[in-house]
């Protein structure tokens, strides 16, 4: 009897393989580890550091010639921190107090992971998980704990938290999936699958412990499922389905540089969302134009202090740089009181998600916001950029936010500093306030961009998180729909191009519907992209625009639904 | 010993590349290097400690230089300083 088990989607994809248990082993080994002597601890640590550097240089030249650079780049980093005297000297003192050896790494990685998580430097700040890795690595070879033994079967890697190095050391064609029970979808295990496009779900939490070692799993990565020791009858399920979505990665091929254009000549740009610079060089291969949402929280999260306006700055180049002379809009800082974060200093609220956040922090914390500006300011002169503001909802604000986007041109201005003139400083319309409000506040944005997520929970009163009543959060809702079209005609009115950023806007159906009331752009998870765009082609705007007059007769979210589905 | 005083030329500074290059150099000579600036100083063995003196493009740094091949060492990191690292795209 199979069993599923639900997680969050790192990376789509169905795949079938071995379940192979990595992570509990370290902790099993380190309780029956026997130390020697002083000396000999000190001794296996240099011998474990000889081999592990020259097992690194071997795999890194291997992925090089294998094609895969990005893992490359993170095994070579590995292989420098490894030798850094920073990490070895405070590994040889610690064995020396605790006479473990690798007891002694564990905590020699640990502590320098913490010191480079607290320098304000990206690059140092990304290798603090890379020493971490290194340290794992390094006491299991002290230990003399053999590699995942591959045999003729893929595999499945499962574990509270997967280590990279673990996943690159497994072959192409022998690595079916991986399974982690710790949920962010940034982290360097999640980039490396993903750069190899391996199926990638996370989130399992408690539940990845269930899973017995060595079982067979089926992943559904479309659907973030693991089904353990999956029927005859699911094993053939998926395998068509397989078969389909191979037919459907043809067709989307063939649609790619093709523009997103209805049969009668209408065009709305495909933009891409996306949450790190790098993000926006993948999205390429989706067929994106630009991007329409490029979440600057990553920059914020993990730190105890403001990020520096210079990291900013480097971060928003590279993804302006990646968009090719295509529009980069950057949303400014989106987090309240649910993230607590050291240098916001929020005091606990009971709704952190009507309470002090995004845009009303920003206002009042001119420390906050000016890096932020500043800083896209500034990396505009390698493209097009545009600052996009989360959360308002009403005219003082965007007055405010202008005054101060306008006094940091004055300051580069002042201070000689090269910034592009011509950023776009626009809104998220995504509290029914703002949305009522569009016709005033069109005239002091350049654009509106819908975000339809909090647009749809805000409106309906309705935390879809929340299982019992995420069956009432419909975005074809008709007050939903209203408050769309009157944003998108209020922008229209006034000579300002609205779009759309929330998850409506990867809903096939939805697309046309917004077409025909006059959106401009879309913008998406990439992988999102070619089914929108494949609908988009389809039909003509005139239809678009008939079925739109007979939508909005509806009554109800369910029969927009239906109607959409029957006749499109 | 030979002391010298370099200008960081790299626009990025002494950052992750130009640091990886003076660790391998490092491998490939006899002498001890320290870097300092600004009060903090880095043997250049270590990528972390070089990266962590947040020597900027323009920067002066103040390198020592100890061994049986410093003399060979002090004209090789001039050329090391003076090129960029051999980033050009960088200079």
């Amino acid at each position: 009897m199979s069993e599923k088990i639900q997680g969050n989607i790192a990376l789509e994809g169905i795949s079938v393989g071995k379940i192979i248990k990595v992570e509990q082993s370290l902790k099993q080994y380190l309780a029956s580890y026997t130390a020697g002597n002083s000396d000999e601890e000190l001794a296996k640590l240099e011998e474990g550091i000889d081999t592990l550097s020259a097992e690194i240089d071997a795999s890194v030249e291997a992925m090089r010639e294998a094609g895969h650079d990005e893992e490359a780049d993170i095994m070579e980093a590995h292989s420098f921190l490894l030798m850094d005297p920073l990490f070895t000297d405070a590994a040889n003192d610690k064995t020396k107090e605790m006479g473990n050896a690798p007891a002694a790494v564990l905590a020699a990685a640990n502590e320098t992971a913490e010191v480079l998580a607290n320098m304000d430097d990206e690059y140092m700040h990304e290798r603090s998980q890379d020493i971490r890795d290194v340290g794992k690595r390094l006491a299991r070879v002290i230990m003399g704990v053999k590699g995942i033994e591959i045999g003729k079967e893929p595999v499945i890697l499962c574990g509270h938290e997967v280590e990279p190095s673990v996943i690159a050391n497994v072959p192409d064609d022998k690595l079916a999936g991986v399974i982690m029970g710790q949920g962010s979808t940034t982290c360097h295990a999640v980039i490396i699958a993903k750069s190899r496009a391996i199926t990638t779900i996370v989130g399992l939490e408690e539940k990845i412990k269930d899973i017995p070692d060595g079982v067979t799993a089926l992943l559904d990565g479309n659907a973030g499922l693991v089904i353990v020791d999956p029927t005859p009858i699911e094993l053939k399920e998926y395998e068509a389905k397989l078969e389909a979505q191979r037919e459907e990665m043809q067709r989307f091929e063939q649609i790619r540089d093709l523009p997103a254009e209805t049969t009668d000549g209408a065009k709305v740009q495909l933009t891409a969302n996306i949450g790190l610079p790098k993000d926006a060089e993948t999205a390429a291969k989706y067929g994106n134009q630009g991007v329409g949402l490029f979440r600057s929280e990553f920059l914020f999260m993990g730190r105890d202090k403001i990020p520096s306006e210079e990291l900013q700055y480097e971060n928003y180049k590279k993804a302006i740089i990646a968009c090719k002379g295509e529009l980069c809009v950057i949303r400014t800082m989106d987090i309240g009181g649910d993230k607590p974060l050291p240098y916001l200093n929020i005091p606990p609220e009971d709704n952190p998600f009507l309470g002090y956040r995004a845009i009303r922090i920003c206002l009042e914390r001119p420390e906050i916001f000016m890096p932020q500006l500043r800083a896209i300011l500034r990396a505009g002169v390698y493209g097009k950029a545009a600052i996009m503001m989360p959360m308002i909802i009403s005219v003082e604000e965007v007055k405010k936010a202008r005054s101060m986007f306008e006094r940091a041109m004055q300051e580069l201005e002042a201070e000689g500093k090269e910034y592009a003139k011509d950023v776009q400083l626009g809104i998220m319309v995504e509290t029914p306030a703002a949305a009522v409000m569009t016709p005033i506040l069109a005239k002091y944005v350049d654009f509106f961009s819908i975000g339809t997520n909090d647009l749809v929970q805000y409106t309906l009163a309705v935390d879809r998180i929340n299982p019992q009543v995420s069956g009432l959060y419909n975005h074809f809702h008709p007050a939903v729909l209203q408050l769309i079209q009157r944003t998108i005609k209020a922008g229209c009115d006034n000579g300002k191009w609205v779009g759309m950023c929330g998850e409506m806007a990867s809903d096939p159906y939805a697309a046309v519907l917004l077409m025909a009331m006059g959106i401009s752009e879309l913008s998406m998870s990439a992988p999102s992209i070619p089914r929108v765009k494949e609908k988009i082609r389809s039909v003509s705007l005139k239809e678009a625009k008939e079925h739109l007059a007979k939508v909005m007769e509806l009554e109800t979210g369910a029969e927009v639904r239906d109607y959409l589905q029957a006749n499109l | 010993m030979q002391e010298l005083n370099l200008t960081v030329l790299n626009k990025v500074g002494l950052h992750a590349r130009p640091a990886k290059e003076l660790v391998k150099f490092s491998r490939s000579i006899k002498s001890k290097v320290t870097v300092e600036y600004n009060g903090k100083s880095a043997d250049i063995k270590s990528m972390m400690a070089v990266m962590a003196l947040g020597a900027k493009q323009n920067a002066e740094v103040n390198v020592k230089i100890e061994g049986p091949d410093e003399a060979e060492v002090a004209q090789s990191l001039t050329d090391m300083f003076a090129n960029g690292f051999g980033f050009t795209d960088e200079l």
